[in-house]
């Protein structure tokens, strides 16, 4: 588990990445000094108990939020150096997110969720790409559909797609099945896993459900703040005996 | 409940803030407006007490007809007769003329704007010299403020345009007017003579407008005393009945003043009710979730409504007082303006009457509960299940009753209207008709217009997102989001925008006849009138100014004209008449006779008039009329001519010799020359310039002249409207705040994703934009309709020609949008400075 050579074909990294809440007697540490490397067309999963600081990682990776020690790195590009505006640059070109629920505007179509980062750049995008995108989302139909006409799978799938569709070069998922039910969750989890087998995408992806977790290539487990163990091809047996070892 | 209520108010410190906005505004303007307008009535009273408090009782011709300015006059022989009466010790002539006009050291006329130039004769009661002395022979006193403001020097010699000539006076003292320490001479200038001085300029000549008397006896006693010595041509008035009148005499300087601003109060409320109501249907509804969860556990449907309105007491109660507070305070610096403006106005405190404290609880606490009613019903009506929702709508209400309702609520309010224009009724029917007209259609239209909010905003939503991509997208489909709060939101603007566009209407109306009369039935060449405000009753010019231009080789003839509203009765009705040389004026104007002959129409016995009243006496030419003029006198006048166009002479036409009987006034209001040469400009040029403050014109100035005036009146009127603009946008701002809070998460979201803030205040900006658009456009569609059924109800004698200011109208449009823009700039800052985690997880 050396992450310290960085690769350089790492997605985007952390390192000595710390992020504290509050301050004095009330300061939380969320996260301790992480060191972690996603490397390009790989599918991570983050696990760890609730309140380890897996969506505080996601954040502070995505460029929503900044660290407070360390840095973290898109590609080459340290997001310490940039200003408010060229983080959100960033995020809109080089970064995807899907939320756990409500990832869709109201008022735009499918279709124009999908293409909201681009629209919001002025750019066209990758046509071929985006109906590549478009099709492996299976709602081809519904695409002129507004959120509140589709269902929370349906809606996810959009979020997942709309990531994927500016080509950025990490994309992070918070909890993208935790709303929805078994067969729906399988179904956006095929659909990550196929965009990085098919298209190449990078994802990492938090996640409490072991079965989900099984669907990426590598799973990295969070404990207070800090990366404790990390295992590649994962089953769900696995990571469940891992999960009750790291006893939570 | 009261404490749940609580709760959530101060929990929802912004919602509250701007909700109490919105109520406080419609308050303090209400309390601004009448706290003002009592104070300065109260300031008044106080003053004629003052004056009239001098005088025992008044000696006066009686009046029963006509103007004030036309009460007959006395011969100065009843002074002696008074005065020798038992227990009067003191019994003193006085006479007054308005329109006495001081030429200051540059050689401009002094005008006062609005109140009248009097010219008076002196009394050490009422005038109490702070420089100089009293007047003698050729000498004059004039008030402290008017010398001030115009740097007119004791000692100096300055022309003074009288009702018959213009004369050169010298100053020789300034007074304080009223009270010994502060001049109260509320904006007019009194240039003050000795008596004989007074009776001979101001053209009394032997004669007294007044006597005032002082008595050492029981004054009810004396005043029957001096009753029967005078006889029945008389009358003898009480201190009290003088301070009543000098009262209301004070009051019509200020009663347009007051009815402006009682005008635009009624807006402001009117348009205050639309935003309070906007805002507790916008609080309801983003409080779905939290009352689905209170329904959840256990609370009842009807404790989740009396929470509501126990919550919309609690922000009445606490607006009221906020704006009753700020109301005075508003009363106060209006006040101080209208003192730094020159107008002499005594101090006093400020009153708050019970009546406006009633008012204001009224407003404030009454329009906040009503328009907590319907969010109430709709609140009782949520269920435990909404708490899980996602969506925060309520069921929107059928479009297609929503466009019945609100369209036969919208004709009722139109047949009223129609009903108030076409004059319906007397002056107090026709003024509650078009006022409730008025309001009943814009309620109509509030409750209809939500059903075509949706359409007409995503067009006029097409440009902004050609304009501007994703940001402009978005702000076109956040402005058709909610069609009902889109509706009232931009309601709200289009109040104060129809009744622009209204006035606009009429006014191009009344510009466009001006041009048309002009043209067609306007012969003469030259026009002469004061440069005062032709809406004084009392401006003119001396009448020696026609005869001067008369004497010109280069002038054919000339014609003086004269008005009296009300100056005379026939047929038991007081009727407005102007006058005119009926041997010449066939010359100068056409009046469109349709039967006999104006000229050659006897001056003493003569009188011409319009078909319609014709028709209602049944009179033909030749026929005799019974007319009795202000000195209680009734003549048997022959119709000579009956006319077809009162654009030019109104209704009733007499001769000026007619008219010298039986009025005081010798000035002319208007006059009229037909040039006997070509070249006659520099004559007309020559002659007016001896006497300043009194123009000259020639047909296209004379036209131009006019038609700026109307355009400047009509846009004082429209900025005065506008100012319910300001309200209108406190409002667009206060529904897009909570709009913005509303759409807290979606904008973390669009954040999250790559949006910037320019680009998500510039979204917001125009969502605000559109709206504020469509209010400008259904304000201006309404406002033409209005303005121009308005312009063919009024008379003609004011708009034969109807017209619609495209420009000017169009204007008001981009106008609306941009104050819509401007509106944002807050909300859209807020939006800008959301924290994104923050705002992602929100609830
Ligand atoms: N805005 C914040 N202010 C203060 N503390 C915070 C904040 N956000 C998170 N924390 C704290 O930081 C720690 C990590 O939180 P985080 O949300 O990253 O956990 P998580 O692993 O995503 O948990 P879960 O599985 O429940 O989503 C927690 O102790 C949390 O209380
Ligand atoms: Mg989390």
């Amino acid at each position: 588990m050396s992450v310290a050579a960085p690769p350089t074909h790492a997605a985007a990294r952390a390192v000595a990445a710390t992020k504290i809440y509050g301050s004095g007697d009330t300061a939380v540490r969320a996260l301790d000094a992480i060191d972690v490397t996603f490397e390009q067309g790989q599918f991570t999963a983050i696990m760890g108990p609730s309140g380890s600081g897996k969506s505080t990682l996601m954040h502070c990776m995505a460029g929503l939020d900044r660290v407070t020690e360390g840095q973290v790195l898109i590609g080459e590009v340290d997001l310490s150096t940039l200003s408010e505006r060229d983080l959100t640059l960033l995020r809109r070109d080089n970064v995807g997110f899907v939320f756990q629920a409500f990832n869709l505007v109201p008022t735009l179509t499918a279709i124009e969720n999908i293409m909201l980062p681009m629209d919001l750049a002025g750019s066209a995008g990758d046509t071929d790409w985006v109906d590549e995108v478009v099709s492996a989302t299976g709602l081809a139909d519904r695409l002129k559909h507004r959120p509140s006409e589709l269902s929370g799978g349906q809606q996810q799938r959009v979020a997942v797609a709309r990531a994927l569709a500016g080509q950025p070069q990490v994309i992070f998922a918070d909890e993208p099945t935790g709303n929805v039910d078994l067969n729906t969750g399988a179904e956006i989890l095929g659909f990550m896993r196929n965009a990085v087998d098919e298209m190449g995408q990078t994802i990492v992806m938090v996640t409490h459900d072991a079965v989900a977790a099984s669907y990426a290539d590598r799973v990295v487990f969070l404990v207070d703040g800090k990366i404790v163990d990390e295992r590649t091809d994962p089953t769900p047996e696995r990571i469940r005996a891992h999960m009750n070892q790291l006893g939570a | 409940m009261l404490k749940l209520a609580l709760r959530n108010l101060l929990d929802k410190k912004i919602r509250f803030a701007l909700t109490t906005l919105s109520v406080v505004t419609g308050v303090t303007f209400v309390v601004g407006t009448f706290a003002l307008t009592d104070s300065l009535r109260s300031t008044f009273g106080d003053l004629a007490q003052d004056i009239a408090g001098e005088t025992d009782l008044t000696v006066r011709a009686a009046q029963e007809i006509g103007n004030e300015a036309d009460r007959p006059t006395m011969p100065d022989s009843l002074l002696d007769e008074v005065a020798a009466i038992d227990g009067v010790v003191e019994a003193s002539g006085t006479v007054q003329a308005r329109n006495v006009v001081i030429v200051d050291g540059d050689g401009e006329a002094i005008r006062p704007q609005g109140p009248p130039a009097l010219g008076m004769n002196f009394s050490s009661r009422v005038f109490f010299l702070i420089e100089g002395r009293a007047p003698v022979d050729q000498e004059f006193v004039v008030d402290a403020t008017t010398a001030a403001n115009n740097d007119l020097q004791v000692g100096e010699t300055y022309d003074i345009n009288g009702p018959v000539r213009s004369q050169p006076f010298e100053l020789v003292g300034i007074f304080n007017f009223g009270s010994p320490d502060t001049n109260t001479s509320l904006g007019q200038t009194m240039s003050v003579f000795d008596t004989r001085t007074a009776q001979q300029f101001l053209g009394f000549g032997d004669r007294l407008a007044e006597i005032r008397v002082l008595v050492n006896a029981d004054v009810a006693e004396v005043r029957a005393a001096i009753g029967a010595a005078v006889g029945a041509d008389y009358e003898v008035i009480t201190q009290e009945i003088a301070a009543e009148e000098q009262t209301e005499q004070f009051q019509n300087v200020l009663n347009i003043f007051t009815s402006i601003l009682l005008v635009f109060a009624f807006i402001a409320v009117f348009v205050s009710a639309f935003i309070i109501n906007n805002t507790f249907q916008i609080v309801v509804t983003q409080r779905v979730r939290e009352i689905g969860l209170w329904r959840a556990i256990g609370v009842t449907p009807k404790q989740v409504s009396r929470s509501i309105v126990v919550e919309s007491a609690i922000v009445g109660l606490l607006s009221t007082a906020i704006g009753i507070a700020v109301g005075m305070l508003v009363s106060l610096v209006m006040r101080a303006a209208i003192r730094a403006s020159g107008f002499g106005l005594p101090s006093g405190p400020l009153v708050l009457r019970p009546r406006t404290v009633v008012l204001a609880v009224v407003i404030g606490l009454g329009v906040t509960m009503i328009a907590s009613i319907v969010p109430a019903m709709r609140a009782r009506r949520i269920t435990p299940i909404a708490a899980l929702s996602q969506d925060h709508r309520i069921e929107r209400s059928g479009w297609r009753r929503r466009v019945a309702v609100g369209g036969a609520v919208t004709a009722a309010g139109v047949v009223c209207l129609a009903l108030g224009m076409a004059g319906v009724g007397s002056t107090a029917a026709v003024l509650a008709l078009t006022g409730i007209g008025a309001l009943v259609t814009f309620v109509g239209l509030n409750v209809a217009s939500p059903a075509i909010a949706r359409p007409v905003v995503r067009a006029l939503g097409r440009p902004v997102q050609a304009l501007f991509g994703m940001p402009g997208r978005l702000a076109r489909e956040n402005a058709a989001r909610n069609p009902r709060r889109t509706a009232s939101t931009a309601g709200a603007l289009m109040i104060g925008v129809t009744l622009m566009a209204t006035t606009s209407v009429v006014g191009a109306s009344v510009s466009s006849t001006i041009a048309d009369v002009l043209s067609d039935a306007v012969r003469a060449d030259y026009f002469v009138r004061s440069e005062a405000s032709p809406f004084d009753p009392a401006t003119g010019f001396p009448a020696q100014l026609l005869n001067d231009l008369e004497n010109r080789d280069e002038i054919e003839s000339v014609v003086g004209y004269r008005v009296a509203f009300g100056g005379m009765v026939v047929g038991g009705d007081s009727r407005d008449v102007v006058t005119a040389d009926f041997d010449t004026v066939e010359r100068h104007m056409d009046g469109d006779v349709i039967s006999g002959s104006i000229t050659g129409g006897d001056p003493l016995t003569g009188i011409a008039l319009h078909v319609d009243p014709a028709d209602d006496l049944g009179v033909a030419v030749g026929d005799t009329l019974e007319a009795t003029f202000p000195d209680n006198q009734t003549d048997t006048l022959t119709v000579t001519a009956i006319f077809a166009d009162a654009a030019i002479y109104g209704n009733w036409l007499i001769d000026n010799a007619l008219w010298e009987q039986h009025f005081g006034r010798r000035d002319y209001r208007f006059g009229t020359a037909v040039a006997q040469v070509e070249d006659s400009q520099v004559a007309v040029a020559e002659v007016t310039a001896r006497y300043p403050g009194v123009i000259g014109e020639n047909r296209d100035e004379f036209r131009e002249a006019n038609q700026s005036l109307v355009n400047s009146i009509f846009a004082v009127i429209t900025v005065l409207l506008g100012l319910s603009f300001v309200i209108a946008l406190i409002g667009i701002a206060n529904t897009l705040a909570l709009s913005v809070f509303e759409r807290t998460r979606e904008i973390g979201l669009l954040r999250a994703v790559g949006m910037t803030r320019r680009q998500l205040r510039r979204a917001v900006r125009w969502e605000a934009a559109i709206v504020a658009t469509f209010g400008g456009l259904m304000g201006v569609v309404v406002g033409t309709v209005l303005g121009v059924a308005g312009s063919l109800a009024t008379p003609d004698s004011f708009i034969t020609t109807v017209d619609v200011p495209y420009a000017t109208l169009a204007v008001y449009i981009v106008v609306a949008g941009l104050a819509g823009l401007l509106a944002a700039v807050l909300p859209a800052r807020r939006a800008g400075r959301m924290n994104i985690l923050e705002a992602i997880a929100h609830e």
